[in-house]
């Protein structure tokens, strides 16, 4: 038996359903929101590594919930990528917050820079204007650390951060040293982690294990730490963790009617809806509503013109590290002996690039940080496998100089391009454990990607090479960071070239809505979960006034 | 795609990568579909061994293989921190039945190899012996099962030698302070008086939610 309806009913509790189970709250409509994962309590969050990071903690076990990979050309394979957590909070649990706004350039690429050939470049249908309230509001609501500084690719802004920056580690100055010395600009990176007391929260307590953790002291501005508890307060949302939507029904007239989900004891239950919003990330948004078929929507709830799942988005990643060793460089640069979690640098020098020589001048931005300190990770990556791989004593040795050693990377958060060969679908014939077809994944880079990522690891390169390390390794040019994900529902003006509308509601069901990562017509050139915070808070209001309206 | 330095090529989140193994556990189900995880059974042999999960002469092979991967010499080695018996303990876990079910054949493989080329048991072969038949593991093709054998016992080994100490390896710690991981240590928050318990909460992801197994 379906259960109350109630006003909207959204599915997702992470970076987007989050912000607008908290204004509809505010506003006095009765929200459910259904989370496929566990509600953890801040005593949950335990430095166990083998928990955390090996395990289901967080990610499905791949045999349970996979989700099918293929690049072209190949055949599926099995994969738990492209997951983010499974909890209540999602991906926001486990970040690491590092918290950037699109630039006015994102917006409007098409124009500015134009489409490659075999890309799908669009302009979007707002502006950086229209979004940039909502990152004042975001940024507030979740509370984040920082200081902006004047760069040449500094967005228009109209004040500092809500909270003041992280304490870093002297080697931030020396990156500001070496950045300065090539002509670039070395600058703070925002950080969604409260480095003061704020609206009740405890600060960060540099404990190290940030990202990939889910912070035990609620400092880390989760949306389970901070928009939730707040969404909860106003009375008007109910949270129901571990219950997985499978489906989203349509009434007669074509509208979306219920979602049908399993509750916590598999149990089938129905939540019927005024409005209902998917917010499960652009590949399980997209899978939910691929797999939502009926006979008004033979293939799949709102894909009249088969553009679901299409254009998914990751971000171009590249990665190169410095190796300093403490030991035998400790008293020639006494700042390695400090003990500090954050670096917290960026260069946005190159986030369009300086001239044609690809022929497309998108770029994105260098994060530089300390190597994550997770010793299972590390260790198995430096026995490594196969012709490289040691073991005995030469591995010993390495885990020695490891321990004696600092290191300093820098990853890219860059522009990817979409394709036509770049997708999501639920046709691997594949199910989950709940008996759904899981979300198959078909990927496609973009040659220009390649090049421009590869062009930015050599830019950060130098910058290494400048502080002196003993050694530079280029971890690579060509990956992806899965866990920053978008399209597959991208929003526009035209029905027939998009899924949603403006505000980010299907353009033939009136009362569906994506605030996921899926709208996005382009990734941009930083990670995108204060976006998809800031475009949740953009979408809540649209949707209040609609809903006060009757609509 | 690969990339110049490392087959690691996407880069999900830090350890994402090396979810399980890497994908160790993925390479045996990618054509066919994996059954589904079978109920932790006690096998015959468990009869007679002293071993949750390996029969005595399994557990003779894997001990003298993981004293090769991390010998003890000036530092502490996998058998100072209790490697092999975390080991044991972990292929009983819900989450790593899919990979008992290909590592334990693989120390059996190991053994019969040992005593092809060289007449003896591996346990008993010479620390030389022993490194050039893990090399040759290690140097196989790369979706071999020696080749994937070998990845699973790095994998482990290096999460007995440097996991939390809760689930029985890294005695003492001696793993962290070996890689100088005490500076951030277990640092773990909860009631002092219930010691924390990885292998409980472990038990709990799968059985939770008041279903029980």
């Amino acid at each position: 038996m379906a259960k109350e309806s109630v006003d909207v009913c959204i599915i997702g509790s992470g970076a987007g359903g989050a912000p607008l189970a908290l204004e509809l709250g505010r506003a006095g409509f009765k929200v459910v929101v259904l989370e496929k994962g566990a509600w953890y309590q801040q005593t949950d969050f335990v430095h166990d590594e083998i928990l955390n990071s090996r395990r289901n903690f967080f990610m499905p076990l791949p045999w349970d919930e996979p989700h099918l990979w293929r690049t072209e050309g190949q055949p599926y394979t099995r994969t738990n990528e492209a997951w983010t957590a499974n909890c209540v909070g999602g991906g926001t649990v486990h970040m690491s917050g590092f918290f950037y706004r699109l630039k006015p350039v994102d917006f409007r690429m098409k124009s500015e820079l134009g489409a490659p050939k075999g890309s799908n470049v669009v302009d979007w249908p707002i502006t950086y204007k229209d979004l940039e309230p909502y990152y004042d509001k975001a940024e507030a609501e979740l509370g984040v650390s920082g200081n902006a500084v004047p760069h040449p690719f500094l967005e228009p802004r109209k004040g500092n951060y809500p909270l003041p920056p992280l304490a870093e580690h002297p080697v931030a100055a020396e990156i500001d040293k070496a950045a300065k010395s090539l002509g670039w600009h070395s600058i703070p990176t925002a950080r969604a982690i409260v480095s003061q007391p704020y609206r009740g929260r405890d600060p960060c307590v540099y404990c190290s294990l940030c990202g990939s953790y889910g912070c035990e002291h609620g400092a880390k501005s989760s949306t389970a730490a901070s928009l939730i508890p707040a969404a909860i307060a106003t009375g008007k949302v109910e949270l129901r963790p571990k219950c997985m939507a499978k489906e989203i029904t349509v009434d007669a007239k074509g509208l979306a009617k219920s979602v049908i989900y399993l509750d916590a004891d598999g149990v089938e239950q129905e939540q019927p809806a005024r409005v209902i919003v998917a917010s499960c990330t652009a590949v399980e948004s997209a899978r939910l509503l691929l797999n939502s078929k009926s006979s008004r929507f033979p293939n799949g709830l709102a894909n009249d013109n088969g553009l679901v799942g299409k254009n998914l988005l990751f971000s171009s990643f590249g990665q190169s590290k410095a190796t300093f060793s403490v030991k035998k460089r400790g008293e020639e640069l006494p700042w390695l002996n400090a003990n500090l979690p954050f670096v917290n640098r960026s260069l946005q020098d190159f986030y369009v690039l300086p001239d044609e020589r690809f022929g497309f001048r998108k770029g994105g931005t260098l994060g530089f940080m300390w190597a994550h300190p997770n010793p299972i990770f590390a260790a198995v990556g430096l026995a490594r496998k196969g012709e490289k791989g040691v073991f005995g004593k030469e591995l010993k040795d390495k885990l020695r100089t490891y321990r004696d050693s600092r290191i300093l990377e820098f990853e890219i958060y860059g522009e990817f391009l979409s394709n036509d060969l770049t997708y999501v679908s639920v046709d691997g014939g594949v199910k989950d454990k709940f008996g759904l077809p899981v979300a198959a994944i078909s990927i496609k880079r973009h040659e220009l990607d390649l090049k421009m990522t590869q062009f930015l690891v050599e830019r950060g390169e130098e910058v290494l090479q400048a502080m002196k390390p003993d050694r530079v390794d280029r971890v690579g040019t060509a990956g992806e960071t899965t866990i920053l994900q978008g399209g597959t529902c991208r929003f526009g003006k035209d029905p027939k070239t998009s899924v949603l509308d403006v505000d980010c509601r299907s353009h033939v069901v009136k009362n569906l809505y994506v605030v996921d990562g899926s709208f996005l017509p382009t990734s941009g050139g930083v990670p995108l979960t204060l976006t998809i915070a800031a475009n949740s808070f953009r979408v809540a209001d649209r949707m209040v006034a609609s809903l006060k309206k009757g609509g | 795609m690969k990339d110049e330095e490392d087959d690691v090529s996407r880069r999900v989140f830090v350890q994402h990568l090396t979810f399980l193994g890497g994908g160790v556990v993925l390479l045996g189900g990618c054509k066919e579909e994996p059954k589904p995880a079978p109920p932790p059974a006690v096998k015959p042999a468990a009869l007679t061994s002293s071993h949750k999960t390996f029969t005595n002469d399994e557990w003779a092979t894997l001990t003298a293989a993981v004293d090769r991967v991390l010998p003890r010499d000036e530092d502490p080695g996998a058998l100072d921190a209790n490697v092999p018996e975390y080991i044991d303990a972990m292929l009983q876990t819900e989450q790593l039945q899919q990979m008992k079910a290909q590592f334990v054949p693989g120390v059996a493989a190991l053994e019969r190899r040992a005593q092809k080329m060289f007449k003896t048991t591996f346990a008993a072969a010479t620390p030389a012996q022993q490194d050039e038949l893990l090399t040759l593991f290690k140097n196989s093709p790369e979706k071999s099962g020696e080749a994937r054998w070998y990845e699973m016992l790095i994998v482990l080994v290096m999460e007995g030698f440097l996991g939390d100490p809760s689930y029985g390896g890294n005695k003492g710690e001696v793993g962290w302070k070996l890689v100088g991981f005490s500076l951030v240590g277990r640092n773990l928050k909860g009631d002092p008086k219930s010691p924390y318990d990885g292998s409980k909460r472990l038990h709990q992801l799968v059985c939770g939610g008041g279903k029980g197994c």
